[in-house]
């Protein structure tokens, strides 16, 4: 097979169900897609429209109540947890909209973290992390813990953490949503160095508009179905 | 960093409350030691009892006498190799039961050979056999009321009436340091020659060693049989076992203290648990991040496990090295009502079992929280804003 042909993301026929006691609220209907490897996408739409929900089951954090989720051409239903997990940690980044960063940990031991389950030695994490920090920017700020850093520099922390073990899919849930302007174009910035220079494959969900429009496509949710 | 230092840091987020549900669990344990100490101090007869021994009573009650002439049938028995005799003085120095200290009368001959355990300097030993109302004071009493040899000290005796004084010629220690010292002991003469006719010659109890430990209760059986159609049968039984049958007369008491030693330890694991279920319930968003990463359900199971041992790990030996101290110093602060507290009265199996079920505790009260926070999907977890 083709890999070069092949999707990153391949969404066949999926929906989402949840379950609130007996009521069953139905948040993506029947969504096809596909991604190209190294694309940046976005996806828009109001709240409670299957933004995040679409990027969980991207993104393996979760499962849809039917239809296919492929990402390089890997069927995510195949996996059991333990697996999903396995290969969440070889090949997706996660960028969260309030950083998720933790709060006892350095910038430098929070980009380390994914490292942790890596077979790399000490000192070859150490090597990724200070590469990924100066991908971002932020080698200055290695030893400071996220209290000690503003929003844009914690977002850009979270980037370096994303991308240090070299992930095909990187995933980024409203990653301007609680950053000012300045600081949101710095880090939209470095998502065009991601999707140019790293080749990584971008999916962001956004509210921003100015966010989207650095995005090669845009995509708009409404009430869980792919417009 | 390493998995130990991650939990290891995750442990510092909220630094007082882990110093306070640290320090609840240590003040846990302290008590759980103290009252586990009280129920040991119970049994501490029993544990210093002798299995050569075997201790001769009236049948009817303790408290009835038996008579003096049964001392040479009973030293007269095959398997008796020493037999001595003493009798409850119950005497205070005023009316006022708090310098209360043991008292008996004994029979200076032979008392030593039945009670090795006791020693004091030959020449002491001679002078109070030599003495009809010389007396024997323990090392701790001596200390107590810094009283010396050649001092005399007067008793007033709830049992037998009027003063009685008494002239200090030795002072013993024991062989062993669960070795009470902290009784006066006095010739049987002095007392027994100031009684009336109808209380003369009648003593508290025997004392007996036997040659082979195993034969034991054929010897009491011996002994018991001898004097069964007497108007003062008796009643032989183990050192150990007439001991116990002291500890069974508070047991209502002691099952009380054991039960709130347990309850204590069930206080604990409420606090500790609480504590930890407080830190996952906090950490839920961040949990959720790691195990987005990758990181397994076991993972996370680890920094839960982490952080219960931690926890009781620094109260089990933050509670078990400030007890012993704090225990001495309250009971020298009640030694006036109570008496002194035995030599080595808190355990090393108390504190090492306080410790443990400290760390014991800790764990069980982690795995609620450890369970909920493994079974919230990883989705929703995101989703919480801590």
């Amino acid at each position: 097979m083709d890999t070069a042909s092949q999707p990153m993301v391949r969404l066949q026929g999926v929906s989402k169900v949840y379950r609130r006691g007996s009521v069953e609220v139905p948040v993506l209907e029947s969504v096809d897609l596909s991604i190209a490897p190294g694309s940046f996408e976005a996806f828009m739409g109001p709240s409670g429209s299957g933004k995040s929900t679409l990027l969980n089951l991207i993104s393996g954090l979760d499962r849809p109540t039917a239809g296919v989720v492929e990402v390089a051409g890997r069927d995510l239903a195949r996996l059991n947890d333990a697996e999903l997990a396995d290969w969440r940690a070889g090949h997706v980044g996660f960028i969260f909209q309030l950083y998720n960063l933790i709060p006892v940990l350095t910038a430098a031991e929070n980009v380390e973290l994914p490292l942790l389950l890596s077979p790399l030695s000490r000192a070859e994490r150490r090597q990724h992390v200070a590469a990924a920090l100066e991908v971002v920017g932020l080698s200055h700020r290695t030893h400071h813990r996220p209290p000690e850093l503003s929003g844009g520099e914690q977002q850009r922390v979270a980037i370096a953490r994303a991308i240090v073990t070299d992930p095909e899919l990187v995933i980024a849930d409203e990653p301007t949503g609680d950053l000012d302007r300045k600081a949101a174009g710095q880090v939209l910035d470095l998502f065009e160095t991601l999707h140019h220079g790293l080749h990584k494959t971008l999916v962001m969900v956004t509210h921003d508009p100015h966010a989207a429009e650095r995005a090669e496509r845009i995509h708009h949710l409404d009430k869980g179905v792919l417009q | 960093m390493n998995y130990a230092r991650l939990a290891w840091r995750d442990l510092g987020r909220n630094p007082l409350r882990l110093s306070l549900t640290v320090l609840a669990g240590a003040v846990g344990v302290m008590a759980f030691i103290f009252l586990r100490t009280v129920v040991d101090m119970f049994y501490s007869g029993a544990a210093a009892a002798q299995v050569d021994r075997l201790i001769i009573r009236n049948k009817v009650a303790i408290t009835q006498p038996l008579p003096l002439s049964y001392f040479p049938r009973i030293a007269a028995l095959p398997g008796v190799t020493a037999i001595t005799h003493q009798s409850w003085f119950g005497g205070t120095m005023g009316e006022s039961q708090r310098d209360f200290f043991p008292n008996l009368a004994i029979d200076p001959s032979s008392f030593m050979k039945v009670y090795p355990e006791y020693t004091l300097p030959p020449g002491q030993l001679t002078a109070f056999q030599a003495d009809p109302c010389g007396a024997l004071i323990g090392r701790k009493l001596s200390q107590r009321f810094g009283w010396k040899e050649g001092a005399r000290v007067t008793l007033k005796s709830q049992i037998y009436p009027g003063e009685w004084t008494f002239n200090i010629r030795g002072i013993y220690d024991g062989t062993r340091p669960e070795v009470d010292t902290s009784a006066l002991v006095f010739g049987y003469r002095c007392l027994n020659e100031r009684l009336p006719e109808n209380w003369k010659d009648q003593v508290g109890l025997f004392t007996v060693r036997v040659d082979d430990p195993a034969r034991s209760p054929q010897v009491a059986a011996a002994i018991d049989g001898m004097f069964a159609n007497s108007p003062y049968a008796t009643l032989t039984e183990s050192e150990r076992a007439f001991q116990l049958g002291f500890v069974a007369m508070s047991s209502a008491i002691l099952t009380a203290v054991k039960l709130v030693s347990n309850v204590i330890l069930a206080i604990i694991l409420l606090v500790i648990g609480n504590t930890i279920a407080m830190g996952v319930r906090e950490r839920t968003r961040d949990i959720a991040t790691l195990r987005a990463m990758g990181f397994r359900p076991r993972h996370v199971l680890l920094f839960v496990i982490v952080e219960a041992a931690a926890i009781g790990v620094a109260a089990g030996v933050l509670g078990a090295l400030v007890a012993p101290p704090l225990l001495e110093g309250f009971a020298r602060a009640v030694e006036s009502q109570f008496g002194p507290m035995p030599e080595n009265a808190v355990r090393v199996q108390t504190l090492v079992l306080a410790a443990l079920a400290a760390v014991g505790v800790s764990l069980l009260g982690a795995v609620g929280p450890a369970i909920r926070a493994l079974r919230l999907p990883v989705a929703e977890g995101l989703r919480r804003v801590a």
